[in-house]
């Protein structure tokens, strides 16, 4: 089980991944996450919510309602260019850290 | 089936964001479990299961709304000082300050507990009064998102305030000595500040405490039925 901390940390990177793939409602994008992490990313309401506004804030990803062909009103959120652009250097920042971790285990053990 | 929006509404209900910006979370909320809720019966859980399940999305209410206040207004960090600690903190000081001007007014007196070199002074109807004052400050602040421990800040608000002017009589006695010329015995001072210290500070602190204590202690009872009440 991954801790707390290391979540929270990744759950930006894995918002911003996941929304490359197309626009998603909070439900579906949490959803998604879950399934692509085999449950290793689950999200509370507590958790996903005040993060996707702070993402909002940051202008990483824009939140627009839509009304779905069963007359339901969902917010939808998609990536904007500056999300687009925030995810490479992210991406990287965390494959070297996953890197660098992997290079420090192998010394432990090695 | 669970009506999700009413739900939702009624948990958030001290969510302090303007109407519209309250209208668009609780939607989107409602939205989260009623997509959630339905996947459960798609999988064939029966409707309480679903709903308990469901309700499993949202550990604690208040703590929900806390962080999603937080991250509204993240933006206009010292809004959210002002609201969450400055406005319920100048209330609870003007009120209690207000009630006891106006029980010395309607000849309430103080009554002297202990008859040393400085005596104590205690205001008894002022001191029942104050767990009220305490609890409606923590409420004020709680409601405006903002947490325990912000909370029972401003509930004991007042006494901060005179904690902070007693302390300052120690560098304006400094300043009084320096002007005027004249030795200002600052061990006097000291025992008249211990003295007034507990018939001001600490006795009325601990009533303002004690209402700042039930308040959390009541919504976070509240909270947690809320989490229990639909299953």
């Amino acid at each position: 089980m991954i801790g707390s901390g290391i979540k929270r940390g990744t759950a930006e990177l894995a918002v911003l991944s996941v929304l490359q793939d197309g626009p998603l409602h909070g439900y579906e994008l949490a959803r998604r996450i879950e399934q692509q992490t085999d449950g290793a990313l689950s999200f509370t309401l507590a958790a996903l919510y005040p993060m996707l506004y702070r993402m909002e804030q940051q202008r990483w990803i824009r939140g627009t309602w839509e009304t779905s062909a069963n007359g339901r009103r969902r917010r939808c959120y998609r990536l904007t260019p500056a999300g687009k652009k925030k995810l490479s250097p992210l991406r990287r920042e965390w494959a070297e850290l996953f890197r660098a971790l992997h290079q420090l285990t192998k010394v432990a053990h090695g | 089936m669970a009506d999700w929006q009413e739900l939702v509404r009624q948990r958030l209900a001290g969510l302090a964001l303007d109407a519209a910006e309250k209208d668009d979370v609780h939607a989107e909320l409602a939205a989260h479990l009623e997509d959630s809720y339905a996947r459960f019966r798609e999988e064939g859980l029966p409707e309480k299961e679903a709903i308990h399940r469901t309700l499993a999305h949202v550990a604690d209410w208040r703590d929900l709304q806390r962080k999603i206040f937080v991250a509204k207004r993240r933006a206009h960090p010292m809004k959210k000082r002002v609201q969450q600690l400055w406005i319920p903190g100048l209330l609870t000081l003007t009120l209690s300050m207000m009630s006891l001007a106006a029980l010395q007014k309607l000849g309430f007196q103080a009554r002297i507990v202990w008859n040393g070199p400085t005596a104590i002074l205690l205001y008894v109807p002022w001191l029942l009064s104050l767990p009220f004052f305490g609890a409606l400050g923590a409420c004020v602040s709680s409601r405006a998102g903002g947490s325990r421990r912000i909370a029972l800040l401003a509930s004991v608000f007042p006494v901060l305030a005179l904690a902070t002017a007693f302390l300052l009589m120690f560098p304006i006695g400094m300043i009084i000595e320096w002007v005027t010329g004249r030795v200002v015995d600052f061990s006097v001072v000291a025992t008249a500040l211990l003295m007034n210290g507990i018939g001001w500070l600490l006795v009325p602190g601990a009533a303002l405490l004690a209402g700042g204590l039930l308040v959390n202690l009541l919504l976070s009872r509240e909270s947690s039925s809320q989490h229990m009440a639909i299953g």
